[in-house]
């Protein structure tokens, strides 16, 4: 069974990302920056209508638009459109300016469907209109009960009921969705912003009818995609017929505006929660009954990711009397996509939430009734360390008694995400140069977390190397398939990889040069007795070296002015665990990212739809809220490394207890839930029943 | 786009002959280039960049009143130290607009002229009411951003930071309208949005505002807003003071508002009801009460109404030093 090694140099510590040079500087050239020679932009024509009928669609002026070199429609006639934003045709030309000016002139003759809905709960009525005609919004819930509900409940010494809510959350990475395509007779090359090189591939492929061998996709640097960057796309599928039409490569990149309509969402949650526990403590009864939408339907376009509304409960607890009762309810608006950990920071609100309302009614410490019922013997080590550290018993005080006008609280959650395992059929190689350079190739791609750099510092570690003198290539479908960065996955699944390589590359120069130990200071003898001939060693992934689940647990402080409603963050502190750690320091960046999107989700993101007219009404940054630098607090991160467990991916859970967390401080500093998320200040102000009724319209 | 030429004007009356009917002025370009991309207003013929306007870049400290050039930026008045002294309500407004780079570029006469960031109206695909439309949006749909008051159908509010407080401190915004200078208080300034749902402000086509007069008759000034973010946000209530404090009582006190109306928030019985007195709890409290009485909150910014209670009493008692 092959085995970490004991005494690491690199392993476990701290790297500085190997490409950081090329970030910082800009010569980083990422997909959006791509300029292939002759290029053209591309840009899509997209529904301003929720729900309509497309009878035709004339490209003729746009074509006749100088600089316009080709136009095309999505669809044939008619085209149902089902949410605002969908596409309906799209243009290649020489200039931004030329692009908009065709997309104006492009004639669209459509029947306007005034029935459509985008709100949740007016969707799961029965009078709703139909999303897909003939079909209902929601179907029948699915039940999943355990033991007696019915009769437990009676049982309990305190039972709480809530109704907890989060909203549609828009993926927003900061390099938008799209492709440099040229289709040429030779075949296809796609310069994508995607996660999965090879899905992308084989999604294009398949549309275009190409054999896999005639599409090339590479990925040399991307801005973030956080599963919504899967597959190719409806703008992929376009950018290569506008290529085709004009012969020239085209670049589609979708505006921030596009971002908020079509490339995938995290679904929303309404959850009724009844959960009861005995005089104890122990958590005896849960019922739940949820529905969330996915827009016109879940999960369009993942390219293999998830994306329903269903949420796992009672999430990481285990409780003895269970009923869900679950359904997704389709609206007239984008579909979702796997959003970073899925399904995952729902639940977590939703059940961590009900965790404290229950302890408050039992009078007991919300760490304590965790520690009481989350069996988990790797939260309750993160629990424990997490108190101390953070200070808990020292700062803990009952919900609501913080003295003043500005109050502060604290809270808790926890994590399990039970991905983060490998990809086993993830392949790589390495050439080594007879003048002892080294290059790894491996057709993954490096979505923003270190991948190159956790290549790099394994291949360091195993070689007897530095980082720095290991060149790393991934995000080429030429090289020896990876898997897609979905789930927490690549870095369990390229660092047995990367390992399997260097054994195998060792166990060759050893052969070839007769030198026993061709590694560190032998490293460039061995290599020179290659003669003329590099060494080429493929590797693949090999079980004993990566593990799954990952768990965590996080702690937040927050300051609450009850006048104003503003919640300020002023600490969030991470525990967390990831098998061994590859490099310490990307590690930790992905929990201080993981953390701060969180963040975002607890108190400012929300997609926000008109019902009138349909359409999204904050697809930008101004009103579409993020987590600015002025409002991130100090963040503290601790980890638990554990070799004996192999690598797991750290990525997902990093991010699904912090808004349950934050969400659980402000009760704590104001003893009121606000029960859905974000935590604006007008929520908070009502949640403290400060908040004057409507004045009755006095037309 | 329409195509449009560009000029640089050198003077004001080249300026606005060079306008016209159909042009516009390009200072900043923060809001006009905005406007422009997305289609919310007629494209101009022309657009005249007036960042070579001579002396209107300057802040002037006088004995009565300070003058700023309405090519001032943002930034500027934030980073005079003079400022943060005379009127650090001003310097603290000044401070919570957008972002340093924005700040950087972004000039007064712009700040004030700006037109509304209601959704509905940065809508491309939303015919409202200030657009033309029959209906305002916001009145039964999304308005947790919109105004308490209104005098007309529309409940768009006006967000610049700077009107909020030069209200308090009674400056003067002086316009050159027809070939003269026409003086406008901020109440004039902005009234026509209160009547009319077309209005975004009082200025007609054409109109220059050139310089802002501030009196110095209030030595005490401040300036809260609160916002969904800690920086780079809009405010949901903005609120300033201003007064003199002699042995202790207000003299002239003035209180605005922004975010809550179409026109910064005044109420001179408020303001009568201060003068003279001493600042407490309860004075403040009775202040922000008579403000705020008639607010009529729609569906979702009720919440507006405590969180401005909020900020009077404390903008108020900063007054005290």
């Amino acid at each position: 069974m092959p085995s970490w090694p004991a005494n690491t140099k690199y392993i476990s510590q701290s790297t500085q990302r190997i490409d950081a040079p090329e970030k910082v500087t800009g010569r980083a050239r990422y997909s959006s920056d791509i300029q292939a020679d002759g290029w053209l932009y591309g840009m899509i024509l997209r529904s301003k209508w929720p729900a309509a009928k497309i009878l035709s669609v004339n490209l003729d002026k746009a074509l006749q638009i100088p600089g316009i070199k080709a136009a095309v429609t999505v669809k044939d006639f008619p085209q149902t459109i089902r949410f605002y934003g969908e596409e309906i045709a799209a243009v290649a030309g020489a200039s931004k300016q030329a692009c908009l000016d065709a997309l104006r002139a492009i004639e669209v003759q459509a029947e306007p469907r005034h029935e459509f809905v985008v709100r949740e709960g007016d969707a799961i009525k029965d009078n709703s209109p139909q999303v897909w005609e003939g079909t209902p919004n929601a179907p029948a819930p699915r039940v999943r009960e355990t033991g007696a509900v019915d009769t437990a409940f009676p049982e309990c010494a305190a039972v709480i009921e809530g109704f907890y809510s989060t909203p549609v959350q828009l993926h927003n990475p900061m390099e938008t969705h799209g492709n440099t395509i040229s289709w040429t007779d030779d075949g296809v090359t796609a310069w994508a912003s995607t996660q999965g090189i090879s899905s992308v591939r084989d999604g294009l492929a398949g549309a275009l009818k190409l054999d896999h061998s005639q599409v090339r996709v590479i990925t040399n640097y991307m801005g973030g995609g956080f599963g919504s960057k899967l597959g190719g796309g409806v703008e992929g599928l376009l950018a290569a017929r506008l290529s085709k039409e004009a012969k020239a490569p085209v670049r589609l990149m979708l505006t921030r505006f596009d971002e908020a309509l079509a490339v995938g969402n995290r679904p929303s949650s309404f959850q009724k929660i009844k959960i009861g526990a005995l005089a104890d403590g122990t958590l005896h009864a849960f019922e739940l009954e949820n529905y969330g939408t996915a827009g016109i339907g879940a999960g369009a376009d993942a390219g293999g990711g998830g994306g329903g509304a269903d949420i796992p409960a009672p999430y990481i607890y285990k409780v003895p009397n269970t009923r869900v009762k679950q359904t997704a309810v389709a609206v007239n608006a984008g579909s979702s996509r796997a959003f970073r950990a899925p399904s995952h920071p729902p639940a977590s609100f939703g059940m961590e939430s009900a965790m404290d309302d229950l302890a408050a009614k039992l009078g007991m410490d919300p760490l304590e009734f965790r520690l009481k019922n989350d069996s988990n013997e790797i939260r309750q080590r993160e629990y424990n360390i997490g108190a101390e550290k953070f200070g808990w018993n020292e700062k803990y005080r009952k919900p609501g008694s913080s003295p003043g006008v500005v109050k502060t609280g604290i809270g808790c959650a926890g994590a399990g995400w039970p991905a983060g395992g490998p990809s086993r059929r993830t392949q790589g190689e390495a050439q080594i140069n007879p003048d002892g350079s080294v290059e790894f190739r491996l057709g993954v791609q490096d979505i923003g977390t270190g991948t190159k750099t956790v290549i790099a510092v394994v291949a360091a570690e195993m070689l007897g190397l530095k980082p720095e003198q290991i060149t790393v290539k991934v995000g080429d479908t030429n090289f020896p398939p990876g898997p897609a960065s979905g789930g927490s996955t690549t870095c369990a699944s390229i660092s047995p990889t990367v390992y399997d390589i260097c054994d195998k590359a060792l166990q060759q120069l050893q052969t070839q040069s007769g030198i026993a130990d061709a590694r560190g200071d032998n490293w460039f003898a061995a290599c020179k007795k290659l003669g003329v001939t590099p060494l080429v060693v493929p590797g693949n992934w090999i079980d004993g070296l990566s593990n799954r689940p990952a768990y965590g647990v996080q702690f937040a402080e927050v300051e609450v002015d009850t006048e104003t409603g503003l919640v300020t963050v002023k600490k969030v502190l991470g525990v967390h665990d990831c098998g061994l750690i590859i490099d310490k320091l990307t590690t930790e960046s992905q929990i201080n990212g993981g953390i701060i999107m969180g963040m975002g989700y607890a108190l400012y993101e929300e997609r926000v739809m008109d019902d009138l007219s349909g359409v999204v009404l904050n697809p930008n940054f101004e009103t579409y809220k993020l987590s600015g630098i002025g409002d991130v607090p100090e963040i503290e991160i601790v980890l638990l490394n554990m070799p004996e467990r192999g690598v797991i991916g750290i990525g997902e859970p990093a991010t699904v207890p912090t808004a349950a967390a934050i969400g659980n401080a402000v009760f704590n500093a104001i003893g009121a839930r606000v029960p859905s998320l974000p935590i604006t200040p007008a929520k908070v102000l009502a949640a403290l029943g400060k908040v004057p009724p409507p004045t009755v319209s006095q037309t | 786009m329409k195509a449009f030429e560009y000029a640089t004007a050198l003077s004001t009356d080249s300026a606005r002959e060079l306008v016209a009917d159909h042009g516009a002025y390009l200072a900043g370009g923060n809001d006009l280039l905005g406007l422009l991309k997305d289609y919310l207003v007629p494209g101009p013929d022309i657009l005249v960049n007036i960042k070579s306007l001579p002396g209107l870049d300057k802040i002037e400290p006088g004995k009565k009143f300070w003058t700023i050039g309405s090519l001032v930026t943002v930034a500027q008045i934030e980073n005079d130290p003079e400022i943060g002294k005379v009127f650090p309500g001003l310097h603290d407004a000044a401070a919570e607009v957008a972002s340093p780079q924005i700040r950087n570029v972004a000039t007064v006469g712009g700040n004030l002229a700006q037109h509304s960031r209601c959704w509905y109206f940065r809508h491309r695909d939303t015919v409202c009411l200030k657009k033309g439309g029959d209906l305002c949006y916001a009145r039964d749909g999304e308005n947790r951003y919109h105004s308490l008051f209104t005098g007309n159908s529309c409940i768009s509010p006006v967000v610049s930071s700077l009107a909020t407080i030069f209200a308090s401190l009674d400056a003067t915004a002086i316009v050159l309208r027809d070939g003269k200078e026409t003086r406008m208080s901020m109440a004039e300034l902005y009234h026509r949005a209160w009547e009319n749902p077309l209005a975004h402000n009082s200025l007609d086509g054409g109109d220059l505002v050139l310089r802002v007069e501030i009196p110095t008759a209030r030595s005490r000034s401040s300036y809260l807003q609160v916002s969904d973010k800690h920086a780079f946000d809009w405010a949901l209530v903005s609120c300033a003071a201003a007064a003199e404090v002699v042995g202790g009582k207000l003299k002239s006190p003035r209180v605005a508002l922004g975010s809550i109306s179409p026109v910064p928030h005044q109420v001179e019985a408020a303001n009568s009801f201060l003068d003279g007195k001493t600042l407490d709890d309860a004075t403040a409290s009775q202040a922000a009460d008579m403000i705020l009485a008639g607010a009529t909150p729609l569906e979702h910014n009720g919440y507006k109404v405590p969180m401005a209670h909020a900020l009077i009493r404390r903008t108020l008692l900063r007054l005290k030093g």
